[in-house]
């Protein structure tokens, strides 16, 4: 029996950098193909329309919709997984950007799960996200991403 | 049982990072302007020191391997709620990831709803966050660069 779960993922960051800069690095593939994988992304990021997220090969990696879009402090996009063999239940990722001063903005990324998911799947996302936020943080604090070797999908337990 | 778990990859190596951690000099910059002070030997106790002169969070070390693993025992001194709660244990591992380390920060307690694991969820993304900046740039971030006033 496949565990199941509805526990998200929430991962807090703090970058140098401004709201503008951090907006522009999460919905611009000029930079997310240099911190999330090779991976670019397209969408016109207004509330309704759709997004994807795609791999090197030019495979569709993640699709959904813009469920919020209030640029430079909050994005909210719905993420349904395109290359797995089975469909999994749509996932919600939010990302949270607070100015504090002092030059600093902190990221606040929420992946939720409204429907239960196998708990090994979700493992993914847990160890995937500290390798693209920090990724994404030393991007736009030295001009340089991190070459952090790309993870292997997750794999049920006992295969 | 309370836990938190932070993951994070840096550009350095693991004895900088070991350093960074341990020695007063690297924890005053990014740290809130705190110095660690132990013999880091196993056994041994450690303590963090407020700048003001206050002990901030004190235990003993439980396991030590330069530059790769560190395990404290960790009790809150100077808030005595938090302090009430007795010992917590912080894990500190450090691997090589490609041409980055990465740090895996795990600081947990026995009791259910542990005010001082709620308190550090919200304290380690910042300190590790600066450090990180701090490995990388050469300084660390301005929001931990100093002892937060009225703390």
């Amino acid at each position: 029996m496949t565990e199941m779960t509805t526990q998200g993922t929430v991962y807090v960051i703090y970058i140098a950098t401004t709201p503008e800069k951090l907006w522009a690095a999460l919905t611009s593939s000029e930079f997310t193909r240099r911190y999330f994988f090779n991976r670019t992304v397209e969408s016109d990021w207004k509330q309704g329309s759709p997004w994807l997220l795609r791999m090197p090969d030019g495979r569709v990696d993640v699709k959904g919709e813009v469920r919020e879009s209030d640029p430079p402090r909050k994005l909210v996009v719905s993420w349904n997984v395109d290359w797995a063999p089975e469909k999994l239940p749509e996932a919600v990722v939010s990302y949270e950007i607070e100015p504090l001063g002092g030059g600093v903005v902190r990221l606040t990324m929420t992946e939720a799960h409204p429907a239960p998911i196998p708990a090994y799947l979700l493992e993914g996302g847990r160890k995937g996200w500290p390798m693209i936020l920090s990724a994404l943080k030393s991007l736009l604090e030295t001009g340089k991403p991190l070459n952090i070797p790309v993870p292997q999908p997750p794999k049920e337990p006992g295969q | 049982m309370s836990k938190f778990v932070y993951v994070t990859y840096i550009r350095t190596t693991p004895q900088k990072l070991w350093d960074a951690l341990t020695k007063p000099e690297f924890t005053r910059a990014y740290w809130c302007g705190t110095s660690h002070e132990s013999d880091w030997q196993a056994g041994s106790e450690w303590r963090i020191m407020i700048p003001d002169g206050r002990v901030g969070d004190g235990g003993k070390i439980l396991e030590i391997n330069p530059a790769h693993r560190l395990v404290l025992s960790w009790r809150n001194e100077f808030m005595p709620e938090l302090k009430a709660e007795g010992y917590s244990r912080a894990t500190f591992e450090i691997e090589t990831v490609g041409d980055t380390v990465r740090l895996t920060v795990t600081h947990e307690m026995e009791r259910d709803n542990s005010k001082l694991i709620d308190g550090v969820s919200n304290g380690w993304p910042a300190i590790l966050s600066s450090l990180k900046t701090m490995l990388e740039t050469g300084t660390a971030l301005e929001l931990t660069s100093r002892w937060p006033e009225n703390l």
